[in-house]
């Protein structure tokens, strides 16, 4: 559990997710082409089976490990006393808010083995971005968010996301704008309270 | 009245099905639903939740962000003197509304309760 600055990414876990399996497919490869020239069992394992579980593992493993990371979330913020009632889960990031005490608990998709609870009396300022852009009857957006600034690093939460431009007027929207607008009254309350204690 | 006009009518809240006439709006009042917020709205049949939930508030303005609120109004048949208590539960968002399916009272459950 930390304190200190906010860590959005842990460079390591990156890093390890892209050239991990980069690296047993590329050794797998070798070894099949180095000792399975004339096919066989060894053959299809190294060429094709290996490099198929390191595709799976791009494709599946961080969002299972997010989700996992959500749970044990939870868990350390029961174990910590923390009020976790007020809880976002998104995309890229889970925010729990417990206003009485004035802390902010973060986990983020890139770095999903640490929790993060910060004093919320840190949070500078906090602001929804409801995304709108284009001219006339074009005018929508895809993404509805919130933001806030720890420390003078800014934490984008997204409350609607899509592949399509939707509608300012849209159900799913308005619902996002008013998701996000919800969080940032949280986090100016959270802040005063924690300015306050 | 044509046929049409009158098969019409009869989806209309404001239309009394035993006197084939239109209601008049008898009250109109705008309500909170303080423990209903964005994304945990679950529509309610019963009167008695409303009775419980609704709280009075003079205009939109004063609805905290995300947060429901239920604009109401009754109808009274000018014949047979019949109330039809109308409930449009909503989420207001800046300057749009989110509606959700209206809830329509018409056997007396919440007559008193928008004179209170």
């Amino acid at each position: 559990m930390k304190t200190d600055q906010v860590k959005k990414i842990n460079y390591a876990y990156l890093l390890s997710y892209i050239l991990v399996p980069l690296a047993a497919a590329a050794l797998s490869l070798f070894i099949g082409y180095t000792f399975f020239r004339e096919g066989g069992t060894g053959a299809a394992i190294c060429m094709f089976i290996i490099p198929f579980l390191a595709v799976l593992w791009w494709i599946f493993a961080p969002r299972n490990i997010y989700r996992l990371g959500k749970k044990r979330m939870v868990k350390q913020l029961d174990e910590l006393g923390i009020d976790r009632r007020q809880i976002f889960y998104s995309d890229g990031c889970v925010v729990s808010m417990d206003i009485a005490k004035g802390k902010i608990g973060l986990m983020f998709f890139w770095n999903p083995f640490q929790v993060q609870v910060v004093p919320a009396a840190r949070v500078s300022r906090a602001w929804t971005d409801d995304g709108a852009g284009g001219a006339g009857f074009l005018r929508g957006t895809s993404r509805v968010s919130f933001l806030f600034e720890i420390d003078g690093i800014k934490i984008r939460v997204n409350t609607f996301i899509s592949n399509q431009r939707w509608k300012m007027n849209d159900e799913k929207v308005l619902e996002g704008i008013s998701k996000a607008d919800l969080w940032v009254q949280v986090l100016d309350q959270a802040r005063s309270q924690g300015e306050g204690a | 009245m044509g046929l049409i006009d009158k098969l019409l009518r009869k989806y209309q809240n404001d239309w009394c099905r035993e006197c084939n006439c239109t209601m008049e709006k008898a009250r109109k009042q705008l309500f909170a639903l303080p423990g209903v917020s964005v994304g945990h709205y679950t529509e309610h049949k019963d009167p008695a939740f409303y009775r419980k939930s609704l709280r009075i508030v003079d205009k939109k303005a004063d609805i905290p962000p995300g947060m429901y609120a239920c604009g109401a109004i009754q109808y009274r048949c000018p014949e047979c003197a019949r109330r039809v208590t109308v409930l449009d539960p909503f989420l207001p968002v800046r300057d749009e509304e989110k509606h959700e399916a209206g809830v329509v009272f018409s056997g007396g459950e919440l007559d008193d309760f928008l004179w209170r």
